[in-house]
């Protein structure tokens, strides 16, 4: 059992990040119909710029929601430097921009920051081997707990900006019928680029708490990371926030208990087997994921 | 847009049929020379039209006249050359939300309702341009005035029957308490039934709000009875005009447009 | 502005110079370059045959895959086992591996069918991501070795067929005659001829697709699904077709790419998700949707990338005044530069550039539609205007 509980909490947590990852795709592929194949490598971007802050002495806290404001200022830009004139060429040019973005973000990562002494970072929680909490059993350590506070907040936040604010509605408009928005006098451009900048910063922050886990930031942080989100995404449905968190925490809990518990098969390599696995059942059985819309399959 | 010598148009109902703007109440829209289209595609070459306040003005034409584009040339969501004037003030270079800001709201045609927003979502996002205050009453005011919209507030505009769907659009489309209204084909799909039921609201509408109504059909004969005036656009030429009863009486006009 | 029609002597004149032109480039390179760079070329043959098997994918059908460096590694890796654990010849496995990534490719295209847009990119993205990760597997390192590798699977030496039979064939005299290939720059020659074979084979096998009926059947399938599907062009089968011949193309390219680095490990670029996005920058670097394109695109990228580097370790240039001073290689971060400018500039790629730049100089008139039959040619227009992009 206690095996058990520590998979569960495990996969609350990496599913946590999952979630944030696929956040990020939904609002993006809401507002603009396109899969941000750069979310996972702007997040990492962000993160090394919160590094910054932070090894220039800047509080933890504020050096990460700096980090999370460049994300939404690197969102915004791509929306309208790389996606708004290529749309008008043909989708499949903004396809090879996005997946440019993701190799050349990452080589650029790479090429400033790739050498030794690696980029040391802090936990946003309580990191020591000694802040857990014992739940039924199982051991919860605090920066677990964190990571999935942060995404329930967003998520949280979310909800309320798409629910009850006048910009949120406007957002929904824009996913649900472009034109018609535009016909009311929704400023879809605006809709855009806040929508792009959101998606950045929840991809910093997403980032920022890979690298608190491991210690540092590295240039490839995000890259597995991204395919998981996706895959969440997936599972959830592309236009569905709330299927996109639902979805990272299945995928976080089914791969820790299936690594747990089936250590021959699965084990903790083949933990991204398990990811891989649903983005082929899900596109076979039901494309629209659980909570997405059919319509999105006819694009 | 290439240059055709539009004024050489001449419709097979002879050059008599475009008769002098009546001098109605206060103009609102003032159209003149209007050209629009696709890319290179001119689909509208040379319409001139107007709106008077609280006026219903009825735009007949057959598929391909140019209807839709002119609704959308008023609207500003294509590009157009020409004189677009609303409450005197020229309209041409302004955006969609400017527009709407102006004064002018359109019901689209297919209704274009928001399908995964509710009812009540489907009526706020109307009022977007609506700074001030007063959306709730508003919504409240448009819920009672069509009491089947206000029984289906929470759910799904999609999930909405074709008149109802119509229903919310000309609502939504109030939200923005416009002083003109364009209306694009609202009987498209719609049963003979439910289509009168429509036409009779927009009808009383215009008359109890004073909101002025610019409406394009292909169904002439419903239309009709609401209107004040009429213009006939064939091909993207307006080539007739006049009140509706004179329009009505024509025996020409009639067999080709009226079916009867 | 120069007018021929096609067929006309003009027209052969023109295209006898292009014939000429590339024999010429082919034969300069293993006799007049060093053995690196011959090498070079050779891995960009490989390059472009990946790339010409992606472009018959998007191309035709309009799929977009991120995949393809599954399939690239399912032939190095089918090499790799063969020839290390059952000894085989290195050339016979790759009729093998062309077989086994056909069938896979036509399995992988049953759920593809359905998909569009996103949705298939994402199985792509899968598909790729899943290639390393099965590898690694420990349920399969009996077969893969894991993350070891296979090594040792290149040539020792020059084949013998090739030195017992070919060399020292004498054409008119003594003076032009093949040459014996011994060593190591006798086993680069002969990767880059092999190379260049199946290159031309594979170039063939695509023009021939599009120009028979299985291609045009493409072209409407992918201009217009509904037509096609009422005409009675079977959807399922001809995409099959095409799902499988591109992936065992892109296979060969990869048992080619395994003898020449004598090694197939889960960690090669070329056959992990990073690998598949080079595949799709090369062809559209060099034009997607015209057959020269992925072989221009290779070539283009093999060189930025030994240029970017080496003026990365050495700071000249601009690209190293740019980059220099960057951990490691920058050539991938031009690479992506160049793309994105690509995407905006020039999207119909390097041969698309090209050809509107002839095209203010010389036109060929088409013979009209069912007159005398088309006589092939070295560089042809590609079979549908325009490109997806």
């Amino acid at each position: 059992m206690d095996r058990f509980l520590d998979a569960v909490f495990l996969g609350l947590s990496s599913g946590a990040i999952y979630a944030l990852v696929a956040l990020s795709l939904v609002v993006v592929f809401r507002a603009s119909g396109h899969l941000n194949f750069a979310a996972g490598e702007m997040g990492t971007l962000s993160a090394f710029i919160a590094w910054a802050f932070y090894d220039a002495g800047v509080p933890l806290v504020i050096a990460a929601l700096l980090g999370m404001a460049f994300g939404a200022l690197l969102g915004g830009a791509t929306e309208v430097a790389i996606v708004r004139p290529l749309e008008k060429k043909s989708p499949l040019a903004v396809f090879v921009a996005l997946i440019a973005l993701f190799l050349g973000i990452n080589a650029l990562t790479t090429g400033i920051w790739g050498a030794p002494p690696a980029e040391e970072i802090g936990n946003l929680f309580p990191n020591d081997p000694e802040d857990f909490w014992r739940i039924g059993g199982g051991v919860w350590r605090d920066r677990d707990i964190g990571a999935l506070v942060v995404t329930l907040v967003i998520t949280g936040l979310l909800f309320f900006l798409f629910q009850r604010t006048r910009f949120g509605l406007a957002m929904r408009g824009v996913a649900s019928n472009a034109e018609s928005a535009r016909l009311v006098g929704v400023p879809t451009s605006r809709v855009l680029i806040g929508s792009w900048a959101i998606a950045g910063a929840i991809g910093a922050i997403a980032a920022i708490l890979v690298a608190g886990n491991q210690g540092q930031v590295t240039p490839i942080i995000m890259v597995t990371i991204f395919v998981y989100g996706s895959a969440a995404a997936t599972l959830g449905g592309l236009d569905s926030p709330g299927g996109a968190v639902i979805g990272g925490l299945l995928i976080g809990i089914i791969e820790n208990l299936a690594a747990e518990f089936s250590k021959d098969w699965v084990g903790q390599e083949m933990k991204l087997g398990v990811a891989l696995l649903v983005i082929f059942v899900v596109l076979l059985v039901k494309p629209s994921g659980l909570f997405g819309t059919a319509k999105v399959e006819r694009v | 847009m290439t240059t055709v010598d539009d004024d050489a148009y001449v419709s097979e109902l002879g050059p008599q049929a475009v008769a002098a703007e009546p001098a109605a109440a206060a103009t609102l829209l003032h159209v003149a020379n209007l050209r629009a289209g696709y890319g290179p595609v001119v689909v509208l070459h040379n319409v001139s039209l107007s709106v008077g306040e609280g006026e219903v003005v009825v735009v007949l034409g057959a598929n391909g006249a140019g209807k839709t584009t002119t609704m959308r040339a008023i609207s500003g969501t294509i590009p157009r050359e020409g004189e677009i004037d609303m409450a005197g003030r020229s309209i041409l270079k302004a955006s969609p939300d400017a527009i709407v800001r102006a004064g002018i709201a359109q019901v689209p045609q297919g209704r274009g309702t928001f399908p995964e927003l509710n009812v009540e979502d489907n009526l706020r996002i109307g009022a977007y341009t609506q700074r001030g205050g007063g959306i709730d009453d508003d919504i409240k005011r448009w819920f009672d005035t069509f009491p089947r919209l206000a029984e289906r507030k929470t759910q799904k505009a999609g999930s909405l029957s074709g008149g109802e769907q119509q229903m919310l659009a000309i609502a939504r489309a109030l939200m923005s308490r416009p002083r003109l209204l364009l209306c694009d084909e609202p009987s498209q799909g719609l049963a003979p039934r439910i289509t009168k039921e429509l036409f009779a609201i927009i009808g009383e509408l215009s008359r109890d709000q004073g909101i002025a109504v610019l409406l394009v059909e292909q169904n002439a004969n419903l239309a009709m009875h609401i209107a004040d005036r009429v213009y006939l656009l064939e091909t993207g030429h307006i080539v007739a005009s006049g009140d509706a009863e004179t329009i009505a009486a024509d025996d020409s006009i009639r067999k080709a447009y009226l079916g009867y | 502005m120069l007018k021929l029609n096609e067929g006309s002597p003009g027209h052969w004149v023109i295209r006898i110079i292009w014939v000429a032109a590339v024999v010429a480039a082919l034969v300069y390179i293993p006799t007049k370059t060093n053995t690196s760079t011959i090498g070079d070329i050779a891995t960009a043959t490989q390059l472009a045959i990946a790339a010409m098997s992606l472009n018959l994918l998007l191309g035709y059908s309009g799929v977009i895959s991120i995949g393809h460096s599954a399939f690239f590694g399912i032939g190095g890796y089918t090499t790799a086992i063969l020839v290390s654990e059952y000894g085989w010849t290195q050339g016979w496995t790759i009729y093998v591996a062309a077989a086994l990534a056909f069938v896979v490719g036509c399995i992988v295209s049953l759920p593809a069918l359905r998909l569009k847009g996103v949705y298939l990119a994402l199985v792509t993205l899968a598909l790729a991501v899943l290639f390393p990760t099965l590898v690694r597997w420990g349920k399969l390192a009996w077969l893969t070795n894991g993350a070891q590798g296979i090594s040792g699977i290149g040539y020792e030496q020059t084949p013998t067929w090739y030195n017992d039979h070919f060399a020292r064939w004498q054409f008119i005299n003594e003076s032009i005659s093949l040459p014996e290939l011994r060593g190591r720059e006798g086993r680069a020659i002969f990767l880059y001829w092999v190379g260049i074979l199946i290159l031309a084979v594979c170039y063939l096998v695509c023009r021939g697709i599009v120009k028979s009926r299985v291609g045009r059947s493409l072209i409407a399938i992918r201009d217009n699904e509904t037509a096609a599907a009422v005409m009675g062009i079977s959807r399922a089968k001809t995409k099959a077709l095409v799902f499988g011949t591109s992936a065992a193309m892109c296979a060969v390219g990869g048992c080619l790419y395994a003898i020449q680095s004598t090694l197939a490990e889960p960690n090669l670029r070329f056959f992990t998700l990073l690998g598949s996005i080079t595949f799709l920058l090369i062809m559209v670097l060099g034009g997607a949707a015209t057959l020269w394109g992925p072989i221009v695109g290779a070539f283009a990228y093999v060189i930025l990338d030994t240029r970017t580097r080496q003026a990365g370790e050495s700071g000249e240039g601009v690209i190293g005044w740019l980059f220099g001073w960057m951990t490691g290689s920058p050539a991938t971060l031009v690479l992506a530069i160049v793309l994105l400018i690509i995407v905006f500039v020039a999207p119909f790629g390097i041969v698309g550039l090209l050809k509107r730049i002839a095209a203010k100089f010389i036109v060929i008139i088409p013979r009209p539609a069912g007159t005398a039959p088309l006589p092939v040619s070295a560089l042809e227009e590609p079979a549908v205007a325009g490109s997806p992009i």
